[in-house]
């Protein structure tokens, strides 16, 4: 099963599943963008500035999504050793740094009109903040320790460790009391965001995982060159 | 019309900002990510190239990879 | 079955994640009076040990019919619903304070009951609707 993600086609499916998501990031980007910013209603508090929410909260939930991601795979790899799992680890960090840095940047912006301050130091806010060091931590270990195999050992322990974090940052806003509102959107039970605006969350959330797809791709691609560019001095 | 798009009651600075800042950010990410793709192909093609050529041919032959990494660079330029 | 050394690494794994989620836990619990953005009303009220000359925060609804602003100052109360505690407030307030909304309020306690801020954060709830719906429910609610 695992050949699957590491065999002689693997480059087709890349350009394939790259070309198609090409094909139809510029449509979605706009149908996007254009429900965003235009048609979905302002909020009946906050106004206009609940637009903010649609990069805001997406950025949020890749964020977390890609470190339980590395994590898990980290873990796996530190058991059973399969080399091709640090590729994906590797490709994915950057892509969920980035989203880290973005959901914290524009939940500063939009706490200024709404909360009436850029930085708060409340549970949730500095529990990202404690993710984006780990996103930091296990991409520099894996720029800076030349031995690959210790990097990977290091950064898979430092990831597994990371993990703990994630149900805090989820919970931090129902277990103490945080300036940052609960979660709108519920896994289990109806959520508290109205379905106008529900859509163009959802939209804009599918658009930055199409982006995400398509760097991750691109990322992919790159350390396979870099494997076998080391193999082929080897010969 | 225009200008309640710009504007948006006051808050037009704050969306705004937000939504040029995320997508200014992925798009340099974009850029850079495809810049360091082409070089490290552009690399391994002139490694390959560098090869003798029966080690080139050795080379092509087993690995479905690095050919199809040769063929990707010699079509972007 | 597995073979030995993968286990080794299992077990080891596992051990060294419960033992580090058992350590956050106690850190996280011995912090959990820091980790508390604000106080609640009941929170002072029952409070042995008040530093009144240590800023702290306060946060709650402001109270219905209780927000007074004249030239001098703003007043408002504070509540969780069980105790209450009355602000006074001099500057500009964020847009989204209101009346019947939340509000966290950051300066120094002068009694359990009195408190003088030095700014007030507004703190919304996570309902997200438009304008037009918030008014049919408020028609239908009266």
């Amino acid at each position: 099963m695992l050949n699957y993600f590491y065999n002689s086609n693997i480059f087709t499916w890349i350009e394939k599943l790259t070309n198609f998501i090409n094909s139809i990031f510029f449509a979605l980007l706009i149908a996007g963008l254009s429900f965003a910013l235009v048609f979905s209603p302002p909020d009946y508090l906050q106004g206009d500035s609940v637009r903010i929410m649609y990069v805001h909260v997406p950025a949020a939930w890749i964020s977390l999504a890609s470190f339980s991601c590395i994590a898990l795979l980290s873990i796996f790899n530190f058991i059973f050793k399969i080399k091709h799992l640090t590729l994906i680890t590797k490709s994915i960090a950057p892509i969920g740094l980035m989203f880290t840095c973005i959901a914290i940047v524009t939940g500063s912006i939009w706490g200024r009109p709404t909360w009436g301050t850029f930085w708060a130091w409340d549970a949730r806010i500095s529990s990202m903040l404690i993710l984006a060091l780990f996103y930091l931590a296990f991409i520099f270990i894996h720029k800076l320790v030349s031995d690959e195999d210790r990097a990977n050992k290091i950064s898979s322990i430092v990831a597994a460790f990371g993990l703990i974090n994630i149900p805090i940052i989820k919970y931090s806003v129902e277990w103490w009391s945080t300036l940052h509102q609960p979660a709108s959107i519920k896994i289990t039970g109806s959520s508290s965001i109205h379905s106008s605006m529900l859509m163009p969350l959802l939209l804009m959330f599918f658009v930055l995982i199409m982006y995400c797809a398509l760097i991750f791709l691109m990322k992919y691609k790159t350390e396979i060159i870099r494997i076998k560019k080391k193999n082929l001095k080897r010969l | 019309m225009i200008n309640d798009l710009i504007l948006m009651d006051g808050y037009g600075i704050f969306v705004w900002s937000s939504f040029i800042f995320t997508f200014l950010v992925c798009g340099i990410f974009y850029y850079k990510t495809r810049k360091t793709l082409k070089k490290y192909e552009k690399e391994f093609a002139k490694e390959i190239n560098e090869l003798s050529v029966e080690q080139k041919k050795i080379v092509l032959e087993n690995s479905k990879i690095a050919s199809k990494i040769l063929s990707s660079y010699n079509k972007t330029i | 079955m597995l073979p030995k050394k993968v286990k080794k690494r299992a077990s080891l794994l596992t051990i060294f994640l419960l033992l580090s989620v058992i350590g956050v836990f106690l850190i996280l619990n011995a912090l959990n009076k820091n980790i508390l953005y604000f106080n609640s009303p009941t929170d002072i009220k029952i409070s042995q040990d008040i530093n009144y000359n240590k800023k702290m925060r306060v946060g709650g609804m402001v109270k219905k019919n209780t927000l007074n602003i004249n030239d001098q100052e703003i007043r408002f109360i504070i509540t969780d619903f069980k105790n209450e505690v009355e602000v006074s407030f001099k500057g500009t307030i964020p847009n989204l304070f209101a009346e019947g909304k939340g509000v966290v309020a950051e300066g120094k306690l002068q009694d359990k009951k009195f408190f003088i801020a030095e700014r007030i954060l507004a703190k919304h709830d996570e309902n997200y609707m438009p304008p037009e719906l918030k008014n049919i429910m408020k028609e239908n609610a009266e």
